[in-house]
């Protein structure tokens, strides 16, 4: 250290510094904004279309609607044929307490209330174990099931859902996300009827 | 400095993973596949190489009283640039990293060669510094990243390499297997060390 700098060359060197980071990050912020907000965008609706591929060609909304229940709160599209009849949703919900904390599920559901096909949307588990409720192995079992045909826990807790090998918290936080979507299937489908 | 030596001290004796032993919690976070490790190896690289250019060209204009605040603006403004442009162009890639993106700021490699060597040097090598020692980061993390996909899931850069039925070491995926590996990648780096020095 050769000579002490005065006080405020030394303010006004960071301060510089701070305000042409700060210009530099605003610029990038402009330009990736929009194709951030369309990534997250295209990820859910390529989620919708492989949850209810099963039903062939719908239309749907582009953004969820919101469904709040006591417990927690959900968010759905509904699939409607040319006619216009509501032919299944898929259902946003949290699945609770998964090895490293909740994790995004889509379940889609047909209008018996029977699930097609289930998608993670942004999980934090372990990779090589809990991760691998994304494989075709795991997700199988639970095409067909509905909410009164099944008892909706894993064999461990004595229910019917075969538990992910050395990954029990994920599976049962899977299981009572995919039941928690059909319990808001339930609430929807009665709300459609009146 | 002769480019090839540097390039050569990078990758083995100076090796910021291997033979420094920095920056050590990315490495053992990230690793998880061999793609996981390549792609938090070229985003540190792309921190090091931008914060070391710029310290460099600062370095006659930053106060020595608060010359770490000022690198660690420098180096969390680069950061910030690649963790939203990777959310806008590797979405997916960006899903498993995203965590750890932000960390590569306190990432001690980074801080050690803006004070150790871009503060000192001419910009044209911090610029190599950045890139080799960002390369030799990115290639013990690509190492390191194939050891555990190979073992704990028995795939390699996402390419299955046995039936998807099969065992696996499971450990390898966890953070023990990573511990683990780095163990034998230490020994096996030291040994080749030693052989470039022999053969100088």
């Amino acid at each position: 250290m050769s000579k002490q700098e005065s006080g405020f060359k030394v303010i006004s060197v960071l301060v510089l510094i701070a305000f042409f980071a700060a210009a530099l990050l605003a610029y990038v912020n402009k330009i990736t904004r929009e194709p951030i907000a369309r990534n997250m965008k295209e990820e859910t609706k390529q989620a919708v279309r492989i949850v209810l591929q099963n039903l062939g060609q719908f239309d749907y909304p582009d953004d969820p609607l919101d469904k709040s229940l006591t417990e927690f709160t959900a968010r759905y599209f509904t699939a409607k044929n040319a006619s216009g009849q509501i032919v299944g949703y898929a259902i946003i919900v949290k699945a609770p307490n998964g090895f490293g904390g909740d994790f995004d599920l889509m379940v889609g559901i047909d209008s018996t209330g029977k699930v097609l096909d289930t998608y993670v949307l942004n999980h934090k588990e372990t990779p090589g174990l809990g991760d691998n409720m994304k494989k075709e192995d795991f997700k199988k079992q639970f095409r067909g099931r509905s909410l009164a045909n099944t008892r909706w826990a894993v064999k461990k807790d004595g229910g019917d859902i075969d538990a992910l090998t050395a990954a029990t918290i994920t599976s049962r936080a899977f299981t009572a996300g995919v039941k928690r979507a059909l319990t808001v299937f339930n609430v929807l489908n009665e709300e459609a009827k009146q | 400095m002769n480019i090839k030596e540097k390039a050569i001290k990078s990758f083995f004796m100076e090796n910021p993973v291997t033979g420094l032993l920095l920056g050590l919690c990315p490495t053992l976070a990230t690793t998880t596949s061999a793609e996981n490790g390549i792609g938090m190896g070229l985003a540190t690289t792309f921190v090091l190489l931008s914060s070391n250019v710029v310290v460099s060209l600062l370095r006659n204009v930053i106060p020595n009283r608060v010359r770490i605040p000022a690198y660690i603006v420098v180096i969390a403004t680069f950061v910030t640039i690649v963790d939203m442009s990777m959310q806008a162009t590797l979405y997916q890639l960006h899903k498993t990293l995203g965590l750890f993106i932000p960390l590569i700021v306190v990432n001690c490699i980074i801080l050690g060669r803006a004070e150790a060597f871009a503060s000192k040097n001419t910009v044209w090598h911090s610029f190599l510094d950045g890139l080799f020692m960002g390369l030799g980061f990115t290639f013990s993390l690509f190492i390191l990243g194939s050891v555990r996909e190979i073992l704990g899931s028995g795939a390699w850069l996402g390419i299955r390499l046995i039936p998807e039925s099969w065992n696996t070491i499971l450990v390898f995926v966890l953070a023990p297997g990573a511990f683990l590996s780095l163990g034998f990648i230490l020994i096996g780096m030291e040994r080749l060390s030693r052989l470039f020095e022999r053969g100088k």
